[in-house]
């Protein structure tokens, strides 16, 4: 057979099997392609699906995101949203942006830095408190955080509230910026990067720093609520426009974040049976991970008292100035929408939910 | 007989290496070809031969004078006279059959079939009809060449060197059979070539050009009966002759 | 007249009688073409285990280790729909980069204005690594299959272009002077005498740009898909300490990577671009 024919014919026959396995192992690509399409013929500036999707990172601070879409599916067999897990803060910023995610769970310090370059952000509620370690490895001679003078601190980003936690740690002990060196680090790297001794303290999310401790090399040098009690890391953000057209959408996913928060506090057994289901079909993580980090010790991350306060954000904004990301031309009333956390306190409560269905 | 190559007054430069500056290759060339005719165009390396061959078919645009062949100014290349290359131009991706073909695909299949039958014959390339030019041999290379320029019926073929890579065996035996072709089809044969001898062999004309700028110097007309015989007085006699007035003496050698 | 035919074809320059297909002479040695290959792989296997053994790493996984992995991953049916996720996005990235490379190639090595219109903006986007092109895919293209589809069209096209042009420029001039001879122009000449011209170094381009293709495949499914092999990796890395899952996610993409090597080696063999290749 001649060149040109058996490419032709090899190729096309390569395109439509393997284009056909595609669609048929991963439905889900079919879905998106198929929702692409649609919107594009609609609109090209807004994506108007039916499910609206938001965007989460596999942390704990965003824990509620699956907790919620999994409840949900289990209590009425669907969802009003589809949870999309991103790998890092770019992506899942710039897919916001875009509009593909028209709610998200967020760095705070990143959302008040986005209002404040004009992208119609609000924040509409919290993705947890506390929730944050600074570890060290265990081998090491730092005990206090003055022993971190002259030394490499990894944290996630320079808009994440961990960067804002070291400004605020070293006034504590009367140090300054100057006396550690802070690198920007993908917190999924943050425990290598740790092992190898390339840095010599790390600050992310749950779970890589209990994932340090759990592996026999990490050690808690302090957890957030020794240095900023009721910490915030993550919000849950929303498009401004989804907020004026999709009210109730907005307001049932806020309803079903408290109840999950909620239901996540309530009791321990909660939370191992949330370690157990996240892990698996959100995280796919091993499980022993998470419930180190929500048990050990059960304060260290939190999920009540979610609704987004003026003083606290105050604060943020302030170390933010100080720490240079901010310009504070956005304030509280800018970038917060209350309402539907103060309806949600009104009406939520912890789901009625005792573990999947075997 | 009205000749079918008419060079008049033609001259060729190429602009040199610094600005303005204009090499002179080819200077008040005139030449005639009558058909049939059997023409070999001699002179040392560089001296322009090529050049000349090229301006007649139709790669090259002359500085000035006039090149007619069939009474019309060359105007590029054309079907109707084909050009044998020195560096072997047959198609490496098509088969001895498909190369010897090229020139017919207008034709009917059959007649494309049968011309192309009688010209694989002709060249001596029964057996070799699938075959890939890299699959041959370099002198059978040149007849698929030469049977790819004969197969689609030109008036006139023009040969650059086209035996110049061959071995000295297969040279000799390759200008026998392009003789006996030569015969058999009564084709127009410029023939451009550095090796004296062959021109001896193979034309019923020889013109010798200079050195650059060439212009041509002599016309020896070979009237030897063909099959030649290369011992005969008459042929080393016209070889000698050429040799000296290229300034060589066969005595001495080069 | 038929004496000629009667005799034996002339020397040819190669020894072989040419009317045989190029010889192949069976190798005595042939196994070693398989063995030696096999025998490096072990050794580096061993090389790996040791040096993993030697420094006591916790976290760098040992071969038995990622051998595991994939056979954890192969019973979760992942391995298969990772495969087949990164091979669709390769497959459509990488034929539109050839649809559209090798005629726009051709195009430029033709047309000598328009290699000198498009050449600068072509040599600036070439150096853009895939990566530095995330942020515009999700733009464009959100968090859907065709986001890493474009940019492994973006990474394998800018090859193929070029290839295709140079080697349309480099084409033997002889070819195409013997095609005018003929009276060919405009499209005949194009499919019939340039195309095949210029099929060798166009394959050669192709299969460096497969290369290319598939070595974006981990950076072009960072984006949100949720499958893939590049997706596997980025995916361990999240999952604590599975480190065994990222190098068995680069085994399988090297792996693959291979396969994909030598069936584009393949068309090499074919008689029309054969030629283009020395010592084949």
């Amino acid at each position: 057979m001649s060149l040109r024919k058996t490419l032709f014919l090899f190729f096309t026959g390569w395109l439509i099997v393997i284009s056909a396995l595609h669609a048929r192992l991963n439905p889900d690509s079919v879905r998106d392609f198929r929702e692409l399409v649609a919107s594009l013929r609609r609109d090209k500036t807004v994506v108007t699906t039916d499910k609206f999707k938001i965007g989460f990172l596999p942390v704990t601070c965003h824990l509620t995101c699956p907790v919620t879409d999994f409840i949900n599916q289990q209590l009425t067999g669907g969802s009003t949203f589809q949870p999309i897990r991103f790998n890092s803060w770019p992506e899942l910023k710039e897919s916001y942006l875009a509009g593909h995610t028209p709610a998200t769970f967020i760095l705070a310090p990143m959302a008040i830095a986005l209002r404040e370059q004009g992208v119609p952000i609000k924040i509409v509620y919290l993705g947890h408190r506390d929730g944050t370690a600074v570890m060290v490895h265990k081998d090491s001679q730092i005990f206090r955080m003055e022993d971190l003078r002259g030394k490499r601190v990894a944290v996630p980003n320079r808009y994440s509230n961990q960067r804002l936690l070291f400004f605020r740690a070293l006034k504590l002990a009367n140090m300054t910026i100057a006396d550690i060196q802070l690198v920007e680090m993908p917190p999924p790297d943050m425990p290598a990067a740790l092992y190898s001794k390339s840095v010599d303290a790390i600050c992310s999310g749950e779970p890589f720093m209990g994932q340090t401790e759990l592996d026999g090399y990490g050690r808690v040098l302090w957890l957030t609520k020794d240095v900023w009690p009721n910490f915030i890391s993550c919000v849950l953000a929303v498009r401004d426009d989804v907020i004026q057209t999709r009210r109730t959408d907005v307001q049932a996913l806020v309803d079903g974040i408290a109840k999950s928060g909620k239901w996540l506090d309530k009791s321990m057994d909660h939370r191992m049976s949330a370690a157990q289901f996240v892990s698996k079909n959100y995280y796919m993580q091993d499980p022993r991970l998470l419930i180190f980090v929500l048990s050990k010790p059960p304060d260290r991350v939190k999920y009540t008292r979610l609704t987004p306060l003026k003083p606290d954000f105050e604060e943020i904004e302030m170390l933010g100035k100080e720490s240079g990301i901010l310009k504070g031309t956005a304030h509280f009333e800018d970038y917060v929408d209350p309402t539907f956390a103060d309806a949600a306190t009104e009406h939520a409560d912890a789901w009625n939910f005792e573990g999947p269905k075997p | 007989m009205s000749s079918v190559v008419h060079i008049r007054d033609l001259w060729m430069s190429f602009p040199g290496k610094e600005s303005g500056q204009q090499i002179h290759v080819l200077e008040h060339i005139d030449l005639e070809v009558t058909p049939g005719e059997f023409v070999c165009i001699v002179g040392p390396s560089g001296c322009g031969k090529s050049t000349l061959l090229n301006i007649i078919g139709g790669f090259l645009t002359q500085t000035r004078g006039e090149a007619l062949v069939e009474g019309q100014p060359v105007h590029g290349p054309d079907p109707r006279r084909i050009f044998v290359f020195q560096e072997n131009g047959v198609f490496p991706w098509l088969t001895v059959r498909e190369n010897i073909g090229f020139g017919l695909l207008a034709k009917p299949e059959e007649e494309r079939e049968k011309t192309v039958a009688h010209y694989t014959e002709m060249v001596g390339l029964n057996g070799f009809e699938n075959a890939y030019p890299r699959e041959l041999s370099g002198g059978m290379r040149q007849r698929v060449e030469i049977a790819r320029a004969l197969a689609a019926n030109p008036d006139i073929i023009y040969m650059d060197e086209p035996f110049g890579a061959l071995d000295f065996i297969t040279r000799l035996k390759m200008r026998a059979d392009l003789v006996r072709i030569w015969q058999a089809e009564k084709k127009t044969i410029l023939f451009v070539t550095h090796d004296i001898e062959e021109a001896v062999q193979l034309a019923d004309r020889v013109i010798i050009m200079s050195r650059r700028p060439a212009t041509i110097q002599k016309v020896v007309p070979v009237n030897l009966p063909r099959p030649r015989d290369l011992d005969s007085a008459g042929y080393l006699q016209t070889r000698d002759e050429i040799f000296q007035s290229m300034g060589m003496s066969v005595r001495i050698g080069f | 007249m038929s004496t000629v035919v009667a005799e034996p074809s002339p020397p040819p320059a190669q020894q072989d009688d040419p009317a045989a297909p190029p010889a192949r002479r069976k190798d005595p040695h042939a196994w070693l073409k398989l063995a030696l290959p096999l025998l490096v792989a072990v050794v580096f296997l061993f090389a790996w285990d040791t040096a993993v053994r030697i420094s006591a790493s916790e976290v760098f996984p040992r071969p038995l280790e990622v051998a595991k992995g994939i056979r954890e991953l192969i019973q979760k049916g992942l391995l298969v729909r990772y495969i087949v996720a990164s091979l669709f996005r390769v497959t459509w990235g990488f034929g539109l980069a050839v649809l559209v490379g090798v005629p726009f190639g051709l195009f430029l090595g033709w047309f000598s204005r328009a290699y000198q219109a498009f050449n600068p903006m072509i040599q600036i986007f070439r150096p853009i690594s895939p990566i530095a092109w995330i942020p515009v895919a999700i733009l464009w293209f959100g968090i859907t299959d065709i986001a890493p589809i474009f940019l492994i069209f973006l990474a394998s096209v800018f090859p193929i272009t070029v290839s295709a042009t140079a080697a349309v420029m480099n084409m033997q001039q002889v070819y195409l002077r013997a095609a005018q001879n003929f009276g060919l122009r405009g499209l005949p000449l194009f499919r019939r005498v340039i195309l095949p011209a210029a099929l060798p170094q166009i394959i050669t381009g192709i299969r460096i740009a497969l290369g290319v293709a598939w070595l974006v495949v981990v950076a072009a499914e960072m984006i949100a898909v949720n499958s893939g092999l590049g997706y596997l990796i980025i995916d361990a890395r999240n999952a604590g300490k599975r480190y065994d899952l990222v190098v068995a996610g680069m085994v399988m993409i090297g792996l693959i990577g291979l396969v994909l090597d030598l069936l584009v080696r393949r068309l090499e063999n074919f008689d029309e671009v054969r030629w283009g290749y020395a010592n084949k």
